[in-house]
């Protein structure tokens, strides 16, 4: 019987905190941008843009990437969610922890407070793990090893960043503080980010285009050469220090990348579906932010100017990470919670579908929006000028209200059994 | 896969099916019947049994099309009890969605 074959939706509780919250953390990352707008002509390593980095990777990519990972790691390795509570756990640990850090980098209030915002995100790294590991089983999929490489990657990252705050306030790790910088920073966005949204990519982005690729080995090279790549560029740097080697190195990621990208790529143009809805194009979007980063890489090894650094931060933060967010928000939670307030209903009253729970003329006005702020954001940055970069950033604030308005009225979302909505 | 009818039970199943057409898919936005997840309906004076497929083992709104399954027929037939039997042979793909349910895709 039915029971027996399909699986169970993680309870609300285990998600939709990640989704409200990450939402949040996104208006905070747009404000605090354009309090910081002076700083993103300057160096990375300054207090206001580690707020800003780490409000962005922790109280909203790694916020969200969580909640939509619980949803759907049983679709992606066709198990019930090992453990809920540790989801619910992990969600108060990651919160806390963001907002000391965030709030102890903002201040620079190297010691305790900074300590503690780490060790906190490290437990809420543990669990996620160890839900990940547990849930994930023996499933062979390609999408599973990545999530479970990306989930280990994450756990390394954030403890290498606990320790370079411990640093700050007691120094003891023998190597530059900016070197540890670039590897913990590199094992982030290489090792789980990367990882996690190709891992995921793969299983949903087939299932939303209702599209097949007969490529599949595609995704092992992606496998290789992203963990591959990484590997190498962490061995050598902590080893023989950071050189122009990690180009090399960071060619077989970006390798990987592409890899992945092209099997995407067939696999949309092989869709059934072939209507391509606002949410599509702007994840397509998010992966020419990503192909740009690596584009800008060599300008980042062969000059001393460190606009590049943040250009290249800018449209991996803000138009990869950011932009695959905007985009999924809209094909993940509308459907997470008409599962929760619909489902019981479905057949027995008129009730609405899923897509009818969000404003889908705000999700076009997100992306052109999103677009604008973004494109004015890299010229502000690559041409130095601080007027230019507060026009993208008010942009970006009105991108982020649109977003944030939109995912409330999914989350409000009200309706009475004769099927009117609010 | 062409749904099988007999003749004892037949009104009763062109009935049902035709219930079936009001059950969507949430995330398609396409009816379970010309999207082809339903092989068969067995008919017994006092069950219902629904032999049906969905697009991918652990679909994220499997539990939610099986309800409106069971929500639709039970409102109907009110004497049977109305069974979900879940089936992953023969694979759903996509020749089964119908003319209309491809139309409505926009294939």
């Amino acid at each position: 019987m039915s029971d027996l074959n399909i699986g169970k939706a993680p309870p609300p509780k285990a998600v939709i905190p990640f989704y409200a919250t990450g939402a949040l953390f996104f208006v905070v990352l747009c404000l605090l941008l354009f309090l910081s707008a002076g700083d993103l002509t300057g160096h990375y390593f300054s207090p206001h843009l580690l707020a800003v980095v780490h409000t962005a990777v922790l109280g909203w990519g790694t916020m969200i990437i969580f909640g939509a990972g619980y949803q759907l790691m049983p679709v992606i390795c066709e198990r019930d969610i090992y453990s809920p509570l540790l989801a619910v756990i992990s969600f108060y640990a990651l919160t806390a922890g963001a907002v000391l850090l965030v709030i102890s980098f903002w201040f620079f209030w190297v010691g305790w407070p900074m300590i503690t915002g780490g060790a906190l995100v490290v437990t809420a790294a543990v669990l996620y793990a160890v839900n990940v590991y547990h849930t994930s089983g023996q499933c062979n999929r390609q999408a599973a090893k990545f999530i479970v490489s990306s989930a280990a990657w994450l756990m390394f990252t954030v403890v290498v960043g606990l320790l370079l705050a411990i640093n700050l306030r007691f120094p003891f790790i023998p190597m530059n503080h900016i070197d540890v910088l670039k590897l913990h920073a590199h094992a982030g966005l290489a090792g789980w980010f990367l990882q996690l949204i190709t891992g995921v990519s793969a299983r949903l982005v087939p299932m939303f285009l209702l599209g097949k690729s007969a490529k599949e080995p595609l995704m092992k090279y992606a496998f290789y050469c992203q963990n591959g790549g990484l590997v190498l560029f962490l061995a050598d740097a902590y080893f023989n220090g950071i050189s122009t080697r990690g180009l090399f190195y960071e060619l077989i990621i970006a390798v990987g990348a592409v890899a992945w990208v092209l099997y995407l790529a067939d696999v949309y143009k092989n869709r059934v579906r072939k209507k391509t809805d606002w949410q599509m194009k702007q994840t397509g979007l998010s992966f020419v932010c990503l192909l740009g980063a690596f584009v800008v890489l060599p300008l980042l090894y062969g000059s001393n100017d460190k606009r590049w650094a943040i250009v290249m931060g800018t449209l991996l933060f803000m138009g990869w990470m950011t932009g695959i967010i905007l985009g999924k928000t809209f094909k993940t939670l509308p459907f997470i919670v008409w599962n929760n307030k619909f489902r019981q209903l479905n057949g027995k009253v008129k009730v609405p579908m899923p897509k009818h729970l969000y404003k889908e003329q705000l999700v076009q006005y997100q992306f052109w929006c999103f677009l604008i702020a973004l494109l004015l954001l890299i010229a502000g940055i690559s041409l130095a000028c601080v007027v230019l970069i507060r026009i993208a950033l008010v942009a970006w604030i009105i991108t982020a209200c649109l977003y944030v308005y939109n995912v409330g009225v999914i989350l409000f979302y009200k309706i009475d059994t004769n099927g009117s909505s609010n | 896969m062409e749904v099988v009818t007999d003749t004892i039970y037949n009104k009763e199943k062109l009935q049902a099916l035709e219930l079936l057409y009001s059950v969507m898919d949430p995330e398609l936005f396409v009816n379970i019947m010309d999207l082809g997840l339903i092989y068969d309906l067995i008919f017994t004076p006092q069950t219902i049994e629904v032999i049906m497929t969905l697009s991918t083992p652990h679909c994220p709104m499997g539990e939610a099309i099986v309800e409106g399954v069971k929500n639709v027929l039970a409102q109907q037939f009110t004497d049977h009890v109305v069974e979900v039997n879940l089936v992953w042979e023969p694979k759903w793909n996509f020749e089964l969605i119908s003319s209309e349910g491809r139309r409505q895709l926009g294939i």
